[in-house]
């Protein structure tokens, strides 16, 4: 039977490990469901790695990441699942008398309890405060183990957005669109004169003028495109 | 098994009607992010098989009954398309896809970390628009690419290759003339990293020594196959 | 179908483009997206066709049966049109009966082939009274971005002018091409952010009002129309569309044409 990857002639360059099943698979590389990354001694597995019998495996697809001694594997897509503390960007879905039910984006909508909401109104008001349609900037507060999330709007900056435009992007792409030390965007937002918010689940808050939101609309499918190595 | 012993399909130097050797397997495609609007998504062409796999996901499962509450449920849907076959596919209920949907359920919920996404569906929509012979297996390593486009983590891709028997000999990737006049069909889904199983089904006849031969031409086919398979997921995102 | 929450910064962020007559996607008010059709691309249909609109992307494929004439029209044989948009072409389609949406999709596309004449069914009988052919065109939906209804239509065409009548295999007599005589195109206008504008896409759609289809035939006869989902217009908007769907079905049957 098959196990693991086999040095043969026709693999044995350096790109493929070339010392077979001892050696990994590691640098700068795509790795797939079910790669193996090499041996696990002295390395911790990291997001998207996973240790079976005593050897690294790759769980998703993605670029494989090496920080010291943990190996982890960035997805190259996937859907946004939030953690606690997350800046998100989420529409209102529903309401009852004293909370909010929040997209996210994510698998599960989020809650928004009144307590944790943009102001306080009696019992039964919601809907005068926030209706279905809505869009919020608001904070993921506590994540339980199945998903669910409670979000809040208490903290700086965190309101009912009322004016400008949300756009989606793959959340893969905030790194290219921020860029090394915030500068991409900064320049963005410099040249636009727009207000830009981007928020963990994938999500954009760009207000200003209407010239000024195209042109970011614009830039921004420009990294989707070149990011999809130019297919449209 | 029709087992017509009088159609030859495979000559005295095992090259078969259409040219390959006995272990070879019919021409392959395969190609992701195909539905634009999918969180992942592969076509892949084997033979004139054609099939399209949109995955998306997880949300949140419904209808409730299906939810589980430490786990994820893979919905999946292998449908053929009403143009897909020769004689018209007449659309809705089929017991046959109920079948293929489930056997192909129970094969990729063996590889998905499904304990990472407690009361999720993954929903995977299998369609065949073009059917030749194996579309069970099409449909099974079709999604497993879709998935890993839509960054499931799994723990390996799954490859489904079927060999089976035509005039008492044993071949693999049986094409339409010989899956209709075959005398036996093995269809297997093989974790191509470990040479494990989570998919099996046969039917027909084949001797002891028939099935050993069977066995490892689907290893071996899984092996070439699963190298297209990271070529399409690694090139679909080479950047 | 699951409707998806319509986000109210979409609306009226809409609107604003609308008032200086812009597009999300930056296309003009009357501009089609990207277009692609190839045909001939499934094996085992008779006919078939692949459109691509942008992200919309369906199939088209075209079957024969032999049926039995009815008996009040022993010379004839018959058309049959339907569409699937089964849960592969987006996240709000869903598994189980055909839906009312989908229902609506293949009706109105089958009412502008069948109406335009461009088959005729005199030429499908083979015995009269006894036999004659069935065409039975299949519209799948492999990915919703928005307008499945002109790509159906489009491909739908398509698929049957490059439909082989498959008289070899029922025994019939020998295979010949089918007859389709007239070029049947369905233009659909989507009101958003107050006016209408040409193909729609999802974005569009989901920020947007009501819609009206109009198919027209070779020499600018209209075929059918239809108005979908919740909304008023007015005559003189009714005119203005007309006037544009002439235009348009003129481009898109060049492209078939030129096939």
């Amino acid at each position: 039977m098959n196990g693991g990857p086999v040095a043969r002639p026709d693999n044995m360059t350096k790109e493929n490990g070339a010392a077979g099943p001892q050696g990994n698979k590691r640098g700068n590389n795509l790795a797939v469901p079910g790669d193996d990354l090499g041996d696990s001694e002295g390395f911790e597995p990291g997001h998207g790695v996973l240790v079976m019998s005593g050897r690294l495996k790759a769980l998703k697809k993605g670029r494989i990441m090496e920080k010291g001694r943990l190996i982890s594997v960035e997805p190259v897509h996937t859907r946004y699942t939030p953690r606690p503390g997350d800046l998100v960007i989420g529409f209102i879905e529903g309401c009852t008398n004293n909370l909010w039910f929040v997209e996210l984006g994510a698998p599960f909508n989020a809650i928004l309890p009144m307590s944790l909401g943009p102001g306080k109104v009696d019992f039964g008001g919601t809907r005068s405060l926030m209706d279905v349609g809505d869009a919020i900037l608001c904070r993921v507060q506590e994540v339980e183990e199945t998903h669910s999330s409670v979000v809040t709007m208490k903290g700086m900056g965190l309101r009912k957005i009322r004016s400008g435009v949300i756009e989606e992007i793959d959340p893969h792409l905030l790194g290219r669109i921020i860029g090394k030390g915030g500068e991409t965007l900064r320049r963005m937002k410099a040249e636009t004169e727009c207000r830009i918010v981007v928020a963990d689940n994938g999500r954009m808050w760009i207000d200003g003028e209407l010239d000024g939101i195209l042109d970011v609309r614009n830039r921004l499918s420009e990294i989707s495109r070149v990011s999809r190595g130019g297919r449209n | 098994m029709g087992g017509y012993g009088d159609v030859q399909m495979i000559d005295e130097n095992g090259v078969r009607a259409d040219g390959r050797g006995p272990g070879d397997i019919r021409p392959i495609t395969i190609e992701t992010g195909v539905v634009p609007v999918a969180d992942g998504s592969c076509r892949m062409t084997w033979g004139t098989n054609e099939a399209i796999v949109a995955v998306y996901g997880p949300m949140e499962a419904h209808p409730r009954k299906i939810q589980r509450q430490d786990r994820a449920v893979l919905d999946v849907a292998y449908n053929m398309a009403p143009f897909s076959t020769t004689d018209r596919m007449r659309p809705g209920f089929n017991r046959r896809s109920r079948e293929v949907s489930k056997v192909t359920q129970d094969a990729l919920e063996s590889v998905v970390l499904l304990e990472l996404y407690p009361r999720s569906k993954i929903r995977i929509s299998i369609e065949i628009v073009s059917a030749e012979a194996g579309t069970r297996c099409v449909g099974l390593t079709a999604a497993s690419v879709a998935l890993a486009d839509a960054g499931i983590p799994m723990t390996d891709l799954v490859v489904s290759v079927a060999s089976g028997k035509i005039n008492d000999v044993v071949v693999c990737d049986l094409n339409k003339e010989e899956d209709n006049y075959g005398e036996a069909d093995l269809p297997m889904g093989i974790l191509p990293n470990s040479g494990e199983l989570v998919f099996l089904q046969m039917d027909g006849d084949l001797s002891q020594d028939e099935f050993k031969q069977a066995w490892k031409y689907n290893m071996d086919a899984a092996q070439e196959i699963h190298k297209l398979m990271v070529e399409a997921l690694k090139e679909g995102d080479s950047q | 179908m699951t409707i998806p929450i319509v986000p109210k910064l979409l609306r009226s962020h809409l609107s604003d483009l609308a008032e200086r007559d812009a597009r999300i996607d930056g296309r003009g008010r009357w501009e089609g997206r990207e277009l692609e059709v190839q045909h001939s691309i499934l094996p085992r249909a008779e006919g078939s066709a692949r459109v691509r609109m942008g992200d919309t992307i369906v199939l088209a494929g075209v079957k024969f049966q032999i049926m039995t004439p009815y008996p009040d029209r022993p010379n004839q044989g018959g058309l049959m049109c339907s569409a699937e948009v089964r849960p592969v072409a987006g996240r709000n389609w869903e598994s189980g009966p055909p839906s009312p949406e989908s229902i609506e999709l293949g009706r109105v596309v089958d009412r502008g082939i069948r109406e335009s004449g461009c088959i005729d069914v005199d030429s499908l009988c083979i015995i009269p009274g006894e036999k004659a052919w069935q065409v039975i065109l299949d519209l799948f939906a492999i990915s919703d971005d928005g307008n499945l209804f002109d790509a159906f239509a489009l491909a739908g065409i398509t698929a049957l002018r490059n439909a082989t009548v498959p008289a070899e295999r029922f025994e019939v007599g020998e295979d010949y091409q089918l007859s389709v005589s007239k070029t049947p195109m369905m233009c659909s206008y989507h009101r958003v952010g107050g006016r209408f504008v040409f193909d729609a896409t999802a974005r569009e759609e989901l920020g947007g009002d009501e819609r009206i289809h109009i198919t027209l035939g070779d020499d600018n006869n209209v075929h059918s129309l239809q108005k979908g989902l919740k909304g008023i217009f007015s005559a003189e908007e009714f005119t203005e569309i007309m006037d544009n769907a002439i235009e348009r079905a003129e481009e898109l049957r060049k492209i078939v044409d030129e096939l």
